[in-house]
């Protein structure tokens, strides 16, 4: 959230950071060098999400040494292939299939979609490995409306805005996600659809811990892929904006506070990227004897049309 | 058999009070002084030539001798200025007022000094380190700024908090168990500008006293050390003004006596400029720093007053601001962030007889912090502070010249304020709760007792009776252990006590000569503490907040035992020593891992803490060469720092983040002529710990870092880096007294590591994957100019 006190708070020493960089990069030099840390052992990652009224499915993969240079060749190295996933709602108990592509590889179950208010768990075993994680599904949350607005005194460029009126309990917790499906009308990728999946910006989460209660008015940017190679990202004026004469569909997803902090500490430590002076972030998944996390999304949709 | 209890009654009381039953006593006693400007002289040593029995001047010059009656040399001495004799004829009660003048002429040959220059050897403190601002100045200073903070760092036993940090580690303990008085109140935080620079403005600073270990009751509060600072009093007998300018910061001092030989003042400024080269023309219009603004300033007032011969007053304050401000040049986007520190102190001393003495001071003290930013409608406010009242009562007695007493009470109030935070979007104001305000009584009475049993063995002891008690209004938020969020609210009422602790704290040492030039010492001191710094960053940000001990936060505890050989060679030309230490830390703090703050908000801010314990040892090494042309010293400690935390670390004992194996510090000073000196610092050190990630993982197709449960399990490089310096003054005798100071910090240009981070340098269109470790290296070879002028 572009306006999220919560996340400026955290960034209260981002200010001291800043004059430091300032004051001394004129004098500060950085040179590359090597760590020696010892390898640690593999483990294995899930990234595992059922939204509502959809199927469930996951990606699994292993950690890898710290230091190792990696292409996508490399990378088929570490996808988990074969594994016993497990998946149960608590009426349905599913071993889920495998899909494996070029471009893809992941697990999946058609025999069951995600249910408001119900408890998932997941059992997951391989070369020896057991790890299992369990999730909740909490109702969606309705924006009250959605709308765009051009940034500052640029005309045609802007942010994604909504209105948010917190429930009274405590204990909500959001992300947001955009997916511009109008056309592009210029440039390489003339013709295809802007964003071909939904997209999370940084800082997509927060919660209602200073906002119980309240409703207020607040702020996205546009996010983008971490592979993209749209001319609109990378180093664009662009980047980060919704433009005047896009559709975008917003999905408002409800979630539990392990999901929150994941996907908080996550997006920090990317964002810490390459800050000297950022403290050692560690993410705290919901795997039980792994690393990563599984999520049951409560979901509601809005689409606006930038004018 | 009845013989035999008579005759060890009588020896023991023989020993107490040996020659006082026999011959009548009188008491030589009075105010020791420089002579040029009236300002106390702490620490001189007056001796009798004769029985070399002696004492030291305290704090305000005042010094007590009480001997058999007869005929003395009294002697009075101290390094840099000329000795003083006085041929006395004890019969009655004396009262001897002194000034030493400074040493105008320079003697080709080392001047022999009388036999209690050895006071290293003699004394009964161990782990104590007096330091002079004038020798300071003709060290190399970093960027110009003489720096008393960073030249206790080159003592044996005292680490560097790091890279041009003005933070220091005392014997394995964490940068919060430094007491920092300065004219007796705390200094919360003692640095401007990230701790590049201290507070303390070298022009307005008389010396200051470092205590490691060994600590006398008289002082308390912290685990691992006080440095005692002492500001100027002002010139009591002529007006004089001292005006400096160097790379960072300008400093001017004005004092002169408001009544001579009674009263005087001081006052002295200093403020930073570089603000004004980050705007137009220096900086680009479209760089990131444009629109950054940041200065810092300090003033330093003192007044005193003789009443009489038996009473003066004293009245000083300090004031230092950091402010940053920024104002982004393309949006509206603006931040102003002041923080400092205000001490205010009235100090009256008293003369009760000759062998009473009495300070008591009235000392306030107040650090603030505050953040303010907003873009557009939306804004956003941040507050966090300590303030103090502190009532003291310090006495000095000396029944004999054997026996040396203190005691006294103090008593402090606090007021904490953790940290508040308010904001509000459009006319929306969130709810971030109360400002949790936190109370406490801190109070202490103690008693010590320096004796000499012997003429080889000399004993302190004391005893140190600590209370602390926080009171309401407060309310405690409870946290629900699953899911960390507040649960439920215990209030309390104002007044109403939280949590009471109260400790004695035994502190014990003891002296032993060998011979004339050679001494063992031992000493045992229990500390408690009960404020506490949380700090998340390694670097000393003025985010960093005092938490007091409370409900929930018990307070530091700390044992050290030391030992210590002290040996002085050639007529005390050089000074030597062997010091070890064990410590134990109990209470210690961190944060739990993975901790945000948040601001305090419906919270508590030591809900945050995970808590464990300490220890360190070590062996300090030390050569001091005090005397001639050529002087300087060499200090080597060997230490080494454990932590066991059971949240952190899987519950196993780890190496503390400062742990370092060795640290080495040289001085040298070399003075060619009576105006030419050269300075020359070299320092080395173990590397600091950090966290790396152990493995990584792709989430949502980006690169995410697995800490795994180890802490601390990369060391960085060393650190080393060499000073040097040479300072020209005008020739003697002219009105107007000028000096230029060349530095050069980091002489070699020593790309020595700030810090080191890790870059994701994945290309991730190309779908290929890197992280790179990179090292930032702060300051390389840095020269820097000052210039001096006072008249």
């Amino acid at each position: 959230m572009k306006h999220s006190k919560e996340r400026l708070m955290q960034k209260i020493t981002l200010p001291f950071i800043l004059a430091l960089t300032g004051l001394f990069l004129l004098s500060a030099c950085e040179k590359n060098i090597t760590l020696n840390i010892p390898e640690a052992e593999q483990q294995l990652v899930v990234e595992g999400y059922i939204y509502e009224n959809t199927f469930p499915y996951i990606f699994l993969t292993k950690s890898s040494p710290f230091f190792s240079e990696l292409d996508s060749a490399t990378l088929q190295k570490y996808i988990v292939r074969g594994a016993t996933v497990i998946i149960s709602d608590g009426f349905t108990t599913d071993t889920m299939a495998e899909f494996d592509s070029m471009y893809v590889h992941l697990y999946y179950s058609l025999n069951m979609t995600g249910v408001v208010g119900r408890s998932y768990s997941l059992r997951i075993e391989s070369e020896g490995k057991v790890v299992t994680a369990s999730t909740y599904l909490p109702p969606a949350i309705q924006l009250d409306s959605t709308w765009w607005k051009p940034d500052g005194n640029k005309d045609s460029l802007g942010f994604a805005w909504a209105h948010l009126t917190d429930p009274d309990t405590l204990g909500n917790y959001y992300r947001w996600f955009a997916k511009r499906i109008n056309r592009f009308t210029y440039g390489d990728h003339i013709g295809e659809q802007k964003d071909s999946i939904f997209i999370a910006p940084l800082g997509s989460t927060f919660e209602d811990r200073f906002i119980n209660g309240k409703s207020f008015d607040f702020a996205y940017n546009r996010g983008q892929l971490a592979n993209s190679d749209k001319e609109d990202d990378g180093f664009s004026d662009e980047r980060g904006y919704f433009k005047k004469g896009d559709t975008i569909v917003v999905k408002w997803c409800t979630y539990d506070q392990a999901n929150f902090r994941f996907w908080r500490d996550a997006e920090q430590q990317i964002q810490s990227n390459g800050n000297p002076f950022s403290n050692p972030a560690p993410v705290l998944g919901n795997i039980e004897g792994g690393l990563g996390v599984f999520g049951g999304y409560g979901v509601s949709y809005d689409t606006i049309i930038a004018r | 058999m009845h013989n035999h209890i008579k005759f060890f009654i009588l020896t023991i009381l023989f020993s107490y009070f040996s020659l006082a039953t026999i011959a009548q006593k009188y008491t030589v006693s009075g105010y020791v002084k420089e002579a040029r400007s009236g300002e106390s002289l702490l620490g001189a040593n007056v001796y009798l030539k004769e029985t070399l029995q002696g004492t030291q001047t305290n704090q305000y010059g005042f010094y007590s001798l009480t001997v058999p009656a007869g005929k003395y040399t009294l002697i009075f001495s101290y390094i840099g200025f000329d000795e003083q004799k006085f041929e006395i004829s004890l019969n009655k009660n004396l009262q001897q007022n002194i000034e030493l003048g400074e040493k105008t002429v320079e003697t080709k040959e080392v001047t022999v000094h009388g036999e209690r220059e050895d006071h290293n050897v003699e004394g009964i403190q161990m782990g104590r380190d007096k330091i002079e601002i004038e020798q300071l100045k003709k060290l190399p200073a970093f960027m110009g700024e003489v720096d008393i903070l960073k030249s206790i760092q080159l003592l044996p036993g005292v680490q560097s908090g790091g890279e041009g940090n003005t933070g220091f580690y005392v014997r394995g303990g964490s940068l919060d168990q430094n007491l920092i008085l300065l004219d007796e109140a705390t200094v919360y935080n003692a640095s401007h500008m990230f701790g590049f620079f201290s507070v303390f403005n070298s022009d307005a600073i008389q010396n200051a006293t470092l205590t490691k270990g060994g600590m006398p009751a008289q002082y308390g509060g912290r685990l691992s050390s006080v440095l005692d600072i002492q500001m100027k009093e002002g010139n009591n007998k002529t007006y004089h003004m001292d005006a400096g300018i160097g790379p960072v910061a300008s400093r001017l001092t004005v004092q002169g006596p408001i009544k001579k030989d009674v009263s005087s003042f001081i006052a002295s400024g200093r403020r930073s400029f570089i603000d004004l080269f980050l705007g137009e023309p220096f900086v680009d219009k479209n760089s990131r720093t444009f629109g950054n603004k940041y200065y810092f300033y300090d003033l330093n007032l003192k007044v005193n007053y003789r009443l009489s011969d038996k009473d003066r007053l004293f009245l000083s304050g300090y004031f230092g601001r950091d402010v940053f401000k920024f104002k982004s040049p393309t949006t509206d986007f603006s931040l102003k962030i002041p923080w400092g520190n205000a001490t205010g102190t009235a100090r009256w001393n008293h003369l009760f007889n000759q062998k009473l003495f009495v300070n008591t001071s009235l000392i306030f003290t107040n650090y603030d912090f505050s953040f303010e930013g907003g873009q557009e409608k939306f804004s956003f406010k941040l507050f966090s502070g300590i303030t103090d009242y502190n009532f003291k009562s310090d006495f000095t007695w000396l029944p004999g010249v054997r026996n040396n007493i203190r005691f006294g009470m103090n008593y402090v109030y606090h007021i904490f304020v953790p940290s508040h935070a308010s904001a509000e979007s459009n006319d929306v104001v969130f709810d971030l709760g109360k400002i949790v305000h936190q109370y406490a009584h801190d109070a202490a009475v103690y008693f010590n007792d320096e004796y000499d049993l012997s003429d080889k063995l000399k004993v302190s002891g004391g005893l140190r009776g600590t209370f602390f008690q926080q009171v309401g209004p407060f309310d405690r938020y409870l946290k629900d252990p699953l899911t960390g969020r507040t649960s439920d609210t215990i209030s309390y009422a104002s007044g109403k006590p939280v949590k009471t602790y109260w400790h004695v704290e035994p502190r014990a040492s003891l002296r032993y000569s060998i011979n004339h030039t050679s001494s063992l010492k031992a000493s045992y001191t229990q500390n408690y503490q009960y404020l506490h710094l949380a700090s998340l960053s390694s670097l000393s940000l003025p985010t960093d907040l005092w938490i007091p001990s409370s409900d929930r936060v018990r307070p530091q505890f700390a044992t050290q035992y030391a030992l210590g050989y002290f040996k002085n060679f050639k007529e005390n030309v050089f000074e030597t020593s062997v010091e070890v230490y064990y410590k134990t830390m109990e209470h210690q703090i961190e944060y739990e891992p993975g901790y945000t703050p948040d601001g305090g908000i419906n919270d508590n801010a030591d809900n945050g803490f995970v808590f464990g314990r300490g220890w360190s040892y070590g062996a300090e090494f030390f050569v001091k060469k005090a005397k001639g042309r050529f002087s300087g010293w060499i200090g080597y400690t060997l230490a080494w720092t454990y932590r066991k935390f059971p949240e952190l670390n899987l519950g196993e004992k780890y190496f503390a983040k400062h742990d370092r194996r060795h640290d080495v510090s040289v001085v040298l000073m070399y003075e060619l002529g009576q105006r030419l000196t050269f300075g020359a610092t070299w320092v080395y050190a173990t590397g600091d710990l950090n966290t790396m990630p152990k493995s990584v993982y792709f989430i949502n197709g980006q690169i995410t870092y697995d800490y795994g449960s180890n802490i601390y399990n990369y060391r960085i490089p060393a650190y080393h880096r060499l000073d040097v310096s040479v300072t020209l003054k005008n020739k003697p005798g002219k009105k107007f007294r000028t000096s230029w100071n060349l530095s050069v910090f980091n002489a070699y240009n020593r790309a020595n590591p700030y810090v080191i981070y890790l870059a994701d340098e994945s290309d991730y269109t190309k779908g290929t994957f890197k992280i790179q470790a990179k090292q930032v290296s702060l300051f390389p070879i840095i020269p820097s100019i000052t210039y001096n002028i006072s008249f």
